[in-house]
């Protein structure tokens, strides 16, 4: 609960500072991440499923989602190939599921990636399959973005004359 | 840009009448069940400068004289959170939502460390403050007033909540007479003047309209804070003796 609290306390500070200023000034917004990884990651911990989605009421619903898909397996090897230790939150270690990090991880984002699936559903996420290769993925993610941006009219600059 | 509300989201209980001291407000934390715990949470609400925190020093007292566990818990006050609150305050950068869900984290980690263990170990649990005081300071703030309520439908409905009342103008000659005005509790932060005085009634004016207006929400028990420190301390014991007896007669036979 703490923790779901804390996430939601960052993201409203840089709702409120980074991505409304912006969104107001007509610039496209790119998030690493957003309220759906809250709704998983909260969710798979006990938080209550409808509560999570209450609290996050504030965010700016996105104009466009990419959920980038992978399976267990795969998310494991990658990590385990270029670092040395998953990091304990990530890995879930806080539920007490198993003491090996490794196995922790995997029940964790195991869970993780189901209540995802619902979100995909749930929320329209463009779903992207993330174990293919790099330039797939980039093509797919262009075309999807090239399509939002035409259809929603992105402004270009306001040129207003700068007046002396 | 529109919000990411949750569409049909079913109007929330808790807050509507069928509140049970002992339970959840709302949909609570659902890997923490609570039902039946021995314990009781009884919670001082009013607002600055009332005298809240003298009558619970009393009470504490009073009570542990007749042989009660009882555990105090205060709002800002969890190890986790108070640096970050005072930090946050001190530096200006706060809006009305980062100060909603900052005071919600803190109210959760003390909820789940300190105010549910104590429960479960049958202590009483005195709470200098509850959920009231954030509803009332967000609410003056414009917040809205639904998106709060189900925030804090995690809280615990206290078993008794007194609420100390006083008027603005009785308020003012307290806070004056003991350590002065402060920013925060004049609500300078809300720029409806430079003048700290007037600022500081019509923020505690609004305030206490706020506090009001839960009373039959939330079954505040009411008691005049005008009234000298003995006679509020007199008031508070009775009630808290009338809650207790039942409950003490039960678990004797």
């Amino acid at each position: 609960m703490t923790f779901s609290l804390l996430h939601a306390t960052d993201f409203a500070d840089r709702l409120l500072y980074k991505i409304i200023p912006p969104l107001k000034a007509g610039m496209i917004v790119l998030a690493d991440r957003y309220a759906f990884t809250a709704f998983a990651r909260d969710v798979t911990r006990g938080v209550d499923r409808q509560w999570v989605r209450e609290l996050y009421s504030f965010a700016v619903r996105p104009d466009l989602t990419l959920y980038f898909r992978v399976p267990i397996d795969v998310s494991v090897d990658r990590l385990l190939a270029r670092r040395i230790k998953l990091k304990f939150y990530e890995a879930g270690m806080d539920m007490g599921w198993s003491t090996n990090l490794v196995d922790s991880f995997r029940l964790f984002q195991g869970k993780v990636l189901e209540e995802y699936d619902q979100l995909v559903r749930e929320f329209n996420l463009e779903v992207i399959d993330a174990a293919g290769s790099i330039t797939e993925q980039q093509r797919l993610v262009r075309h999807l973005i090239a399509q939002q941006v035409k259809t929603s009219n992105v402004e270009t600059t306001d040129d207003e004359p700068v007046s002396a | 840009m529109n919000p990411l509300a949750p569409e049909g989201a079913p109007p929330q209980h808790g807050a509507n009448g069928d509140i049970q001291g002992g339970r959840y407000y709302g949909r609570g934390i659902p890997y923490l069940p609570i039902h039946n715990y021995p314990g009781k949470l009884i919670a001082i609400e009013g607002t600055d400068g009332v005298g809240r925190s003298t009558q619970i020093q009393l009470l504490r007292e009073w009570l542990e004289i007749k042989g009660y566990g009882v555990v105090e818990t205060g709002w800002t006050r969890s190890p986790l959170m108070q640096p970050t609150i005072e930090l946050a305050k001190a530096s200006n950068t706060l809006n009305k939502l980062t100060f909603v869900l900052l005071y919600g984290t803190d109210f959760a980690d003390r909820l789940e460390k300190e105010i549910i263990p104590a429960l479960k170990a049958g202590f009483i649990v005195l709470s200098d403050r509850y959920i009231f005081t954030a509803l009332a300071r967000a609410g003056v703030r414009g917040v809205d007033r639904q998106w709060l309520r189900n925030l804090y439908g995690f809280a615990i409905a206290p078993h008794l909540v007194f609420y100390l009342n006083i008027d603005v103008k009785s308020l003012i000659g307290r806070v004056l007479a003991s350590r002065g005005m402060d920013f925060w509790e004049s609500g300078m932060d809300l720029k409806s003047g430079d003048d700290i005085y007037d600022s500081f009634r019509t923020y505690q004016g609004r305030l206490l309209k706020e506090y009001g207006s839960m009373a039959d929400e939330f079954h505040f028990r009411v008691v005049d804070a005008r009234r000298s420190v003995e006679k509020i301390q007199d008031e508070l014991r009775k009630q808290v003796d009338a809650f207790l007896e039942p409950s003490e007669r039960t678990s004797q036979t």
